[in-house]
């Protein structure tokens, strides 16, 4: 049935398209004039500027031990202001110098503000999913239970979820809802992300109890288990598995909808771009960045989602 | 609890079920099984053998009568149903093994998390069980990886690890094919050797009239015989029961 393809032909077909849509970026970007800095970017990653020791007070520097200690006397008189540890003296002994003045400095590398905003959004990411698969468990699991209430609050809950925007959601945490209940920005921006996405991986954990056979459960209740064992050990472990691929790419968009937290002021990887951007006036190469750095993110979950997915295949 | 030993182990009374869409699907079986005694139900598809046996564990609830496992009333509310389904083992028509589970912890799970048994407890009793069925190979197997008579095998294990006092089967060689119905019912044979009192739906009529102490006809919701396989299956009177073994045998 299957047509027999020659795979190098197509294969090379494919290079090439991927080429010319390389090449027209390029020499599109050529005809608005713009001039690519790239070596910009990386200070904003990791910034290897030497960190600066400053004067605290008025004072007069001494350069002791053939340069390796530095002190500073103070005008007013007192102790003296010493440093041992430094790479680089920007004083010479006898100078004056005034409080805020760099006397030495340290090299080191620290994380720029990109790099600050990628463990944000990590950090939002990874906090936010947690909740998000405990929500969405639990509404999932209220979704299919016979009792109308319960069953009632999920449907409700999944229905005002998914029929509302998540940037309103935001807005309405954190301005609403946090004000009443005075949550700081990351606090009310984690709550309306896995808020939000407990609302579809409730759908997602539904549509997977719902699809394994319901002589499963009967075999495990005829063998004595309560509700609770039962989908424990029996329904839900099938379930995930099942539900693997949907779940990944529910985790995905949550990576990915982490950015509109920057509307709140949280400083995640988007808002750190935005920021940069102001700062370097290459926003191309920013955004580019940030992309890049987007797709990492996504990129190494559905490894791990895929490596999982392969582990749990050992039962089929 | 009395502790007067009841010859009757399941005592089921005027059993009757309606389904909410109007459907009269027992309409009031009545029928007492002793202990160590094999009883087997057969009858047309259709006919609540299934729904009925099924009663009997709860699987289906019932509209009115009264059903009694070991002297407990399972109509009584204040009646703990799982502490009656871990007495009453039950094997599947479709298996309904755990595929996320290996044979082996197919069979220790419910000794594990019900009983709280041991893992080196349960594994060894499981162990034993899959020795008894014949897989003692097939182990580390899962139920992918097995036979349709394999895989039943192992349901019984599974059933039997509970230690039950009663056995239900739902037509257990039903979907098997033909060449693999012997080996499970050679494995229900010796059950019934060591004792073990079971209900039997089946349309086996080989293993009715060798295995079973009683035989019972049900048809359309109805209990409509039962007699020894004797006299069941040779000169019967019931007109409905010998139309029915002029269409199976």
């Amino acid at each position: 049935m299957d047509k027999q393809y020659n795979r190098l032909f197509w294969n090379g077909v494919f290079i090439v398209i991927l080429l010319l849509l390389g090449s027209g970026i390029y020499l599109s970007s050529k005809s608005i004039d713009y001039t690519w800095r790239w070596e910009r970017i990386p200070q904003y990653l990791i910034n290897t500027d030497p960190t600066e020791i400053r004067a605290p007070f008025d004072g007069t520097v001494v350069v002791e031990n053939g340069g390796k200690r530095v002190l500073v006397d103070p005008d007013m008189g007192g102790e003296p202001f010493v440093v041992e540890r430094f790479d680089v003296l920007s004083v010479g002994d006898g100078d004056m110098v005034f409080e805020g003045d760099a006397v030495a400095g340290i090299e080191d590398w620290r994380l720029g503000p990109i790099a600050w905003g990628l463990i944000m959004t990590l950090k939002l990411s990874v906090v936010a999913l947690v909740f998000a698969v405990v929500i969405g468990l639990f509404a999932g699991l209220a979704r299919i239970s016979s009792n109308p209430a319960l069953k009632n609050l999920a449907i409700t809950y999944v229905e005002l979820i998914r029929g509302t925007p998540l940037l309103v959601q935001i807005f309405i945490f954190y301005f609403f809802i946090g004000t009443v209940l005075e949550l700081d920005r990351f606090t009310a921006g984690v709550a309306a992300l896995s808020v939000f996405t407990g609302a579809y991986i409730a759908e997602i954990v539904r549509s997977g109890i719902q699809s394994i056979a319901p002589g499963q459960m009967e075999a495990a209740r005829s063998l004595g288990m309560n509700y609770v064992q039962a989908m424990v050990y029996v329904i839900l472990p099938q379930a995930f598995k099942r539900t693997l691929p949907p779940m990944a790419g529910q985790f995905i968009n949550l990576i990915k909808d982490s950015s509109l937290v920057s509307v709140i002021a949280i400083t995640d990887l988007t808002k750190a771009g935005r920021e940069v951007v102001s700062s370097t006036f290459a926003p191309f190469e920013v955004w580019f960045t940030v992309a890049l750095l987007y797709l990492v993110l996504t990129g190494a979950l559905s490894w791990l989602v895929q490596k999982l997915e392969r582990r749990l295949a050992a039962s089929d | 609890m009395t502790e007067h030993i009841d010859p009757s182990i399941i005592v089921a009374h005027g059993v009757d079920k309606v389904y909410p869409n109007g459907c009269h699907a027992l309409k009031e079986v009545s029928l007492e099984v002793n202990r160590g005694e094999v009883v087997v139900v057969i009858g047309p598809s259709g006919s609540g053998k299934s729904t009925f046996l099924r009663t009997l564990n709860q699987l289906e609830t019932i509209s009115a009568g009264e059903i009694r496992i070991d002297g407990v009333s399972l109509t009584d509310r204040k009646t703990d149903i799982n502490k009656v389904r871990e007495e009453v083992g039950m094997v599947f028509q479709a298996f309904n093994l755990f595929p996320h589970k290996t044979a082996l912890e197919n069979v220790m799970l419910a000794p594990m998390k019900v009983r709280k048994q041991s893992r080196k407890e349960a594994e060894e009793k499981g162990r034993e069980l899959l020795y008894k069925v014949g897989l003692a190979d097939r182990m580390h197997s899962y139920p992918s990886q097995l036979s349709g008579g394999q895989q039943q095998r192992v349901a019984i294990a599974r059933a039997l690890a509970m230690m039950p006092k009663i056995m239900l089967f739902d037509e257990p060689t039903s979907a098997l094919d033909p060449e693999m119905v012997g080996e499970v019912l050679d494995v229900m044979k010796s059950l019934a050797n060591d004792g073990m009192t079971m209900v039997v739906v089946t349309h086996e009529m080989g293993f009715a009239r060798e295995v079973a102490d009683r035989v019972v006809f049900m048809e359309a919701g109805e209990l409509v015989t039962q007699d020894t396989p004797e006299a069941f299956f040779d000169g019967t009177q019931n007109t409905r029961l010998q139309r029915f073994l002029g269409q199976v045998l």
